[in-house]
């Protein structure tokens, strides 16, 4: 049987910023989940489980080609696996949930740490814009630290909603076509 | 939409940064310890702040104008209570701000005596070490200035240390080499990297992309069919 040949995207972003929720609304399979009870205190306050070493799912594209969506663990002590999932990935997105600033920093960290070692596109998709006290994308992205000059786009969604998981993924995969034809 | 958080976790310089580089207007809700103040901002600008017992006055005076004639506070003086209420407080770290946008209505100018990129830089020399790490976050960083930097240096009175800082970030020099090179120390390198880049003053400098991606544009095409088809 011939094997198929794996294409990775890479969705990291910090803790509880529904890295995992986002693969599951697209997968074609139920996402392989390495998950764990949560350990910090103040990591149980926001979910009983969090993943520990990495979910995927995956979208067939043809005969060929899959595609997998690696979920990177959120805490940054697991930031080894980042090195290890950015490797050979097409794109990466990070999620970052809208409703909570402290974990922006965190995200520009992660932009930081892919920027540097990966340089592949990004695009930062702003999660939970259905709950109430979520930040604006502009304002996401000027927490951020976001300017136009890094081509990172922004983009809002709630990861439950499977169209607008799309609408990241598209844009993730016209800035990587963007790439192409400007190399 | 309102951008609600906490002091602890988001700080002054931070706050600051997004009111300032949106120009927004409206006011930001603090609740401290001791008191809740009302900071009145005008296209990014803090120009004026008062303690407020009920959070719902804020909302009933919404003309500044009468309102600071209703107080009894004369426009030329009221870079007073930024002075009295804001000043002393940007070393504070526990509170809960709330930012509403719009609905105050300005009928003519104010002046405004300490510029936002003042406010930041004055914020951002009591950061402590965790919290510079936020942005300062990597050695290998590399920053270059803004392109406007001299009309944002203008609005600022920079220490001298922050002026070193400053004359040695090129677009070129990592946070190490800048650390290295400066003389100063870490602490205060960082605080002066923190202020400069929150307010606008340099930015980070853009990686070029080396890594092409490894994919034809045929396959890509079809990725992008198949997940419209989902």
């Amino acid at each position: 049987m011939k094997e198929l040949k794996k294409i990775k995207i890479v969705v990291a972003g910090p803790f509880a910023a529904g890295k995992t929720q986002f693969i599951n609304t697209v997968s074609e399979i139920k996402t392989v989940a390495t998950e764990r009870k949560t350990s910090g205190a103040s990591e149980k306050n926001v979910k009983d489980y969090t993943t520990v070493a990495m979910d995927f799912g995956k979208i067939r594209i043809d005969e060929e080609h899959e595609l997998y969506l690696f979920g990177t663990p959120g805490q940054s002590r697991f930031d080894f696996m980042w090195e290890i999932l950015g490797e050979g990935a097409l794109g990466i997105i990070v999620l970052v949930d809208s409703t909570d600033p402290k974990t922006f920093h965190e995200a520009r960290k992660i932009i930081n740490f892919f920027q540097s070692r990966f340089p592949v596109p990004i695009v930062v998709g702003a999660n939970k814009q259905d709950l109430p006290n979520a930040w604006s994308p502009e304002d996401v992205m000027f927490a951020l630290d976001i300017s136009e000059e890094e081509g990172i786009p922004v983009i809002p969604l709630s990861a439950k909603d499977k169209e607008q998981v799309k609408k990241v993924l598209l844009t993730l995969l016209e800035v990587i076509r963007y790439s192409l034809e400007g190399s | 939409m309102a951008l609600t958080g906490d002091l602890t976790t988001f700080s002054f310089a931070d706050i600051l940064q997004v009111l300032a580089k949106d120009k927004k207007s409206g006011v930001l809700l603090v609740e401290w310890k001791d008191m809740i103040v009302a900071y009145y901002v005008k296209d990014g600008e803090v120009i004026f702040a008062r303690p407020v017992d009920k959070v719902f006055r804020v909302y009933t005076d919404r003309n500044f104008d009468q309102l600071i004639s209703k107080l009894r506070i004369r426009k030329e003086d009221i870079h007073k209570t930024i002075e009295r209420f804001f000043l002393p407080r940007l070393d504070q770290k526990e509170g809960i701000f709330s930012f509403t946008p719009g609905f105050i209505k300005y009928d003519s100018e104010v002046p405004v005596r300490y510029s936002v990129e003042e406010l930041i830089m004055r914020a951002s020399r009591s950061l402590t070490e965790d919290e510079v790490e936020r942005k300062i976050s990597d050695e290998l960083l590399i920053f270059e200035k803004a392109p406007d930097v001299n009309e944002k240096v203008s609005r600022v009175n920079l220490t001298e240390e922050e002026k070193k800082v400053l004359s040695l970030v090129n677009g070129s020099r990592t946070v190490a080499e800048i650390r290295k090179e400066s003389g100063l120390d870490r602490l205060t390198v960082d605080r002066a990297l923190y202020g400069l880049l929150a307010a606008g003053i340099i930015r980070r400098k853009r990686k070029e992309r080396v890594q092409k991606p490894s994919i034809t544009l045929d396959l890509l095409a079809k990725i992008i069919e198949k997940i419209k088809q989902l």
